[in-house]
């Protein structure tokens, strides 16, 4: 059943000559208990989508249904916001310093939730365990915790008002090789124990390939190719997923590849060209793409891509 | 005669009895690629600092040597001495490591400047000559640019083109990429690779990433707590690891992790193996400090496990 859909979101900054569109029409759908992977690179507008699903930001047209409502309109309203919670990048920066970890888990609980004293304790208690921290850290403060545990504690702060839906801002990018791959087991295995959706928003592949069961990639503000994991890391339709995917170094002596290396940079967000915007660094260019944009098409099962060539 | 070469490298702060690098020994060939490869706090960046003669106040060099084709750097107060045509590095920050208040152009002529006595023009000329060998499009009019105006992308080969002005023997290259997307990691690995095969020089690579050791180096060394763990070339190394802190280190990237084990992050023994309190192989004789014990020709382990054992 699907418990989140975008349709058709624009979130542009700025105003007057100064505008950056970072999210140009995006549509996509989310299951329950599912996990979705938004890859791109820095300034593809990833984090934008991420902030607008979760109501941080108002998107500049579009709509946000969220189980079968559209809540565009509504997303400061508590009941939305209990189900829809957002872990950060830096769990450093946004967990507040001066708040003992209890403190930290309870605000969410009181503001969304009617949980008080005895229940929300208990609560807090178990969402400790859950994440893989002993109560006894329910009086430490973020300076007495490592990276890792930090960012447990803020999935634990998300996990207290029972969400729906969790967006991980670049949950990992932040922590050593080891660690990570701990947080992405836990994130698991509470996504076994609760059924709850996550938009795994990250650059790095590696990771969303051990998590993400659909694998969006974003590329100046549109998704120009979802797909399902394994069939996008093992077939790449878009060119630019394919030179994303080839740039990625691998350890397995066997993947030696040939790397497809892209010309040039991303072009600036306030200058597009007219047409597809990856022409200019694309292998498969022809006359079409200088006219008229792709749109996103089924290609195969569970598969659209967003170019003319493959399409 | 190799080319550069560290032997029992101890730094330590002033006055402190716990040292922050522990008899760090490695070596580079003529035209080899050596990766420093480990976690966050393993002491990859110090190594550097401390071959480059670049430790920061308060922190010194307490014991061993630093040769370059042969020749000791090594001065009496064990301060390093070295000339911009012998050892040149890139920072892992492009953007913070570069002046932002002068012009790029300006920036790599006064290296030129400097270090070949030629004049202002000239060297700025010379300037402008380099940038557009390090594949900066528009290298005239870039050169007049200042950092806070380029890409990180753009800002890293400004850095290359500053350490490679005066053709050093040996180029350290700190997480040269960590701060870049994939893609604009692919292509400076290219230039990196090209121009270290047009100057000849040895190169000493720093990163975390395994991924970015299999693409880029030809033998690694690993580093956990101050402390070089195994050195080997790459491809035995990650056929098969020998250290159990190498194998615990790949296996992180891998397999699947249990998620209940506890997160240590940076936290080392200060006494005996800084690998010892998570060792699952630990015994008494790891109290004491285990030496780089040669264990098959170009490998070499820390560890006091007997050779049959590690195989």
């Amino acid at each position: 059943m699907t418990l989140l859909e975008c349709r058709n979101i624009h979130k542009t900054y700025g105003h007057g000559v100064a505008t950056v569109p970072a999210v140009r029409g995006v549509d996509m759908q989310l299951e329950r208990g599912e996990t979705l992977g938004l890859v791109g690179e820095s300034g593809c507008g990833k984090t934008t989508l991420g902030r607008v699903i979760v109501g941080l930001n108002a998107p500049t047209s579009g709509k946000v249904v969220f189980d079968g409502e559209d809540v565009s309109g509504r997303l400061h309203e508590p009941e939305f916001r209990r189900r829809v919670q957002m872990v950060f990048q830096h769990p450093q920066s946004s967990l507040n310093p001066r708040f003992r970890v209890s403190t930290t888990l309870r605000e969410p609980a009181i503001l969304l939730t009617s949980m008080r004293n005895e229940e929300l304790g208990q609560q807090i208690e178990q969402t400790l365990r859950l994440v893989g921290l002993g109560i006894e850290y329910q009086t430490k403060k973020p300076k007495q915790l490592s990276g890792g545990q930090l960012q447990r504690v803020a999935i634990a702060r998300a996990l207290m008002s029972s969400p729906d839906l969790i967006v991980l801002d670049e949950p990992t990018s932040s922590l050593d090789q080891s660690i990570r791959s701990r947080i992405i087991a836990l994130l698991k295995d509470i996504q076994e124990r609760r059924q709850v959706s996550y938009l795994f928003i990250s650059h790095d592949l590696s990771t969303v390939r051990k998590i993400a069961h659909r694998v969006a990639v974003m590329y100046l503000g549109r998704i120009v190719e979802v797909s399902e994991t394994e069939a996008l890391f093992n077939d790449p339709q878009h060119p630019y997923t394919q030179a994303l995917l080839s740039a990625v170094p691998s350890i397995d002596p066997g993947d030696r590849s040939e790397r497809i290396i892209l010309r040039g940079e991303t072009p600036s967000p306030t200058a597009l060209p007219v047409g597809c915007s990856f022409q200019d660094r694309c292998e498969l260019v022809h006359a079409r793409c200088g006219v008229e944009a792709p749109l996103l098409q089924e290609t195969g099962p569970a598969r659209h891509v967003e170019c003319f060539a493959v399409q | 005669m190799r080319l550069f070469e560290v032997e029992a490298l101890t730094v330590g702060i002033t006055g402190s009895p716990f040292p922050i690098l522990r008899e760090v020994s490695f070596y580079v060939e003529p035209g080899e690629v050596l990766a420093l490869v480990g976690e966050s706090g393993s002491g990859k960046t110090m190594t550097a600092l401390a071959a480059m003669g670049l430790l920061p106040f308060g922190i010194e060099m307490t014991g061993g040597d630093v040769r370059l084709e042969g020749d000791s750097l090594v001065r009496t107060g064990g301060t390093v001495e070295r000339s911009a045509a012998q050892m040149s590095m890139i920072f892992q920050h492009p953007t913070s490591a570069l002046n932002p208040t002068m012009r790029v152009g300006h920036q790599v002529g006064r290296v030129i400047q400097i270090n070949q006595r030629l004049g202002r023009t000239q060297s700025l000329e010379a300037a402008v000559e380099l940038l557009k060998h390090v594949g900066i499009p528009g290298a005239k009019r870039v050169a007049r640019n200042f950092p806070h105006q380029l890409s990180g992308g753009m800002c890293q080969r400004v850095m290359i083109a500053m350490a490679v002005a005066c053709q050093p023997r040996l180029l350290i290259a700190d997480e040269p990429t960590t701060a870049l997307d994939v893609t604009v990691q692919a292509q400076i690995f290219d230039l990196i690779k090209s121009l270290v095969s047009e100057i000849g020089c040895g190169v000493l690579f720093i990163t975390h990433d395994l991924g970015a050791v299999a693409e880029m180096a030809d033998r690694v060394a690993v580093m956990y707590g101050g402390q070089v763990m195994e050195e080997s070339p790459v491809r035995d190394l990650l056929a098969k690891p020998r250290h159990p802190y190498t194998r615990y280190l790949l296996e992180s990237v891998v397999r699947e992790v249990d998620h209940r084990v506890e997160d240590i992050g940076v936290d080392f023994a200060l006494t005996g193996c800084r690998f010892g309190h998570r060792c699952p192989y630990v015994h008494e004789k790891c109290n004491g400090f285990p030496p780089l014990v040669e264990i098959s020709p170009s490998r070499r382990v820390s560890c006091f496990l007997r050779t049959e054992e590690l195989r």
